[in-house]
């Protein structure tokens, strides 16, 4: 058995040229495990291609294929969980390229648009400073562009309720930091990799902590537990400036 | 009030059912049993003797357990791996449902195999529904008893089960010393095919780092000695799935593993051999066989 076994399992959602779907030939479904399978739309973080597995994965919700436990899309993908009691591989394969090729990619989704209220710096932003200058940017500078970001919520994942949302203009994009921080607050507003995170609970991270909401993403009483959607609209607002 | 009043645990005693499955989307993973083969087990053993089956049961790992019961009168199942019990400090036998009444003192100590027991009863542990199941989840620190693990002085209230099961007999897990079996995973083709082969010719050996988020293993013969591509854009996870650190470290994600990460992933553990590999102690040595993914479904099926 050799790793070929992989390509083997993968297909090409845009296999059938006359059924135009809005994903391109890199779309590729892989197993993941013997429960799951991906639907991966590309190896890059891209707007785009974010953008078509948010819209993917409600494609394949809607069609409520037997079988099909749970469908989640990630930054550039959608994770499928099946029964492989009652659901085969190939069967799931054939029936979520029959549900992306059948239903159109037309009309944008729904959208909820959210302004979210932040306090730069001070002791639960402590990296602003250090990200405006590495924007080559003032602080006031560095503010204001980050209002200014127009942005989409790209997936959710990580920890409960934590949310990516992505992407910022080139010039507002730093990498991670090589120093972690071990624990932040829920709330905190994290900045690399031309993304703006959120984090609804403790947790450690390698991101840039540059302000702090009050905003919380996640109750577990609350039905659903997040307020937040893959592909809703986030705008930054600086509390100062209010 | 019928409680259980916890008096030692080990650092990893929880509150699990079948787990909280759906909530990926909010950002935590499913959770619930380590061994859901013994899990099954015990509710398959409580009804061959006419109990009613609970959903929640308890797990424990790392140490010995003791509780003692408050105005009680339960049937409890103990099962997954091979551990030493005693009731009242009587040996009792493993694998087997034994009655407790009020003021039982019961202690599950680690025995000849296996990291997590689990004890399941005809009676539910009352604690709060959190989205849709009581599975503790050690990372998301979300259900269980008060979104935590289980500390010692806990006393957590018990109510008879309402409900039969109908659970199908499950297979035993097959032989110890045969391979992990595992699919190729999402990023197997970022290895080179020598990488690949080496994983599955190399003995690995289960580190003393384990929990119920992911398991390090030891990689004796440097399989994962180069490089890596670390810069993968963050992407789903599953239980089973083998990710490989940027020190070359690899780790075997578990129940309560992050619902996202960008490590690269070279291959993930088959449903049918988790559960066995969730109860490989610190110094077990073992190899990974690579199978197709029908070859792991028929697997399911012949296991019922």
């Amino acid at each position: 058995m050799n790793c070929n076994q992989v390509s083997d399992d993968n297909i090409s959602i845009n296999s059938n040229a006359e059924e135009p779907c809005a994903d391109e030939s890199k779309t590729l479904l892989v197993p993941l495990g013997d429960r799951a399978l991906l639907i991966k739309f590309g190896d890059r973080l891209d707007a785009e291609i974010n953008q078509r597995a948010v819209l993917a994965a409600k494609i394949v919700k809607t069609a409520k294929i037997p079988g099909v436990l749970e469908v989640c899309p990630t930054l550039v993908s959608v994770l499928v969980r099946y029964d492989p009691q009652s659901l085969g591989y190939m069967q799931l394969c054939d029936q979520i390229r029959m549900a992306l090729s059948n239903l159109a990619y037309s009309g944008t989704p729904k959208r909820k648009k959210f302004t979210i209220s932040v306090k730069y710096g001070g002791k639960l932003g402590p990296d602003l400073e250090e990200s405006a200058a590495r924007c080559s940017l003032s602080v006031a500078e560095f503010i204001k562009a980050h209002n200014g970001s127009k942005l989409h919520v790209l997936a959710t994942g990580f920890a409960p309720g934590f949310v990516y949302c992505g992407l910022h203009k080139p010039q507002l994009h730093i990498p991670r930091r090589t120093k972690l921080h071990t624990k932040v607050a829920p709330g905190s507003v994290l900045f690399a990799a031309g993304q703006t995170a959120i984090s609804a609970t403790h947790v450690p991270t390698g991101w840039n902590v540059i302000g702090h909401t009050d905003f919380s993403n996640f109750d577990a009483a609350d039905n659903p537990p997040t307020k937040l959607r893959p592909g809703d609209e986030i705008s930054f607002v600086s509390q100062d400036s209010k | 009030m019928t409680k259980i009043e916890f008096i030692k645990v080990g650092p990893l005693v929880s509150i699990q059912d079948d787990g909280r499955f759906g909530a990926l989307g909010h950002g935590a993973a499913a959770s619930g049993p380590m061994d859901r083969h013994a899990y099954k087990l015990a509710a398959q053993m409580l009804m061959q003797d006419n109990h009613k089956v609970a959903n929640t049961a308890l797990e424990s790992a790392g140490g010995l357990l003791k509780f003692t019961l408050e105005d009680a009168n339960i049937n409890a199942a103990f099962c997954g791996g091979q551990f030493n019990l005693k009731i009242n400090g009587v040996s009792k036998e493993w694998n087997m449902v034994h009655a407790l009444k009020d003021g039982d003192v019961v202690e599950v100590a680690p025995g000849a195999s296996g990291n997590y027991a689990l004890i399941r009863m005809d009676h539910e542990f009352l604690v709060p529904e959190v989205i849709k199941s009581y599975a503790t989840n050690t990372v998301a620190h979300l259900g269980g008893y008060e979104n935590r693990l289980i500390q010692a002085g806990d006393k957590i209230s018990i109510a008879p089960a309402s409900e039969k099961q109908s659970h199908h007999i499950q297979k035993l897990h097959n032989d110890e010393n045969t391979p992990i079996r595992v699919i190729w995973g999402m990023h197997a083709e970022k290895f080179s095919s020598h990488v690949r082969n080496e994983f599955l010719k190399n003995t690995f050996v289960i580190s003393s780092m384990l929990n119920r988020m992911g398991v390090r293993l030891m990689d004796k013969g440097n399989v994962f000695k180069d490089k890596l591509d670390l810069s993968l854009v963050s992407d789903a996870i599953v239980p089973g799935d083998v990710q490989i650190l940027g020190d070359g470290t690899p780790i075997v994600l578990m129940r309560d593993h992050q619902p996202t990460g960008g490590y690269p992933r070279i291959a993930t553990v088959i449903s049918a051999d988790l559960d066995r590999f969730s109860q490989l102690r610190p110094g077990a040595k073992f190899t990974f066989s690579a199978v197709t993914v029908d070859h792991a479904h028929k697997l399911l099926k012949s296991a019922g």
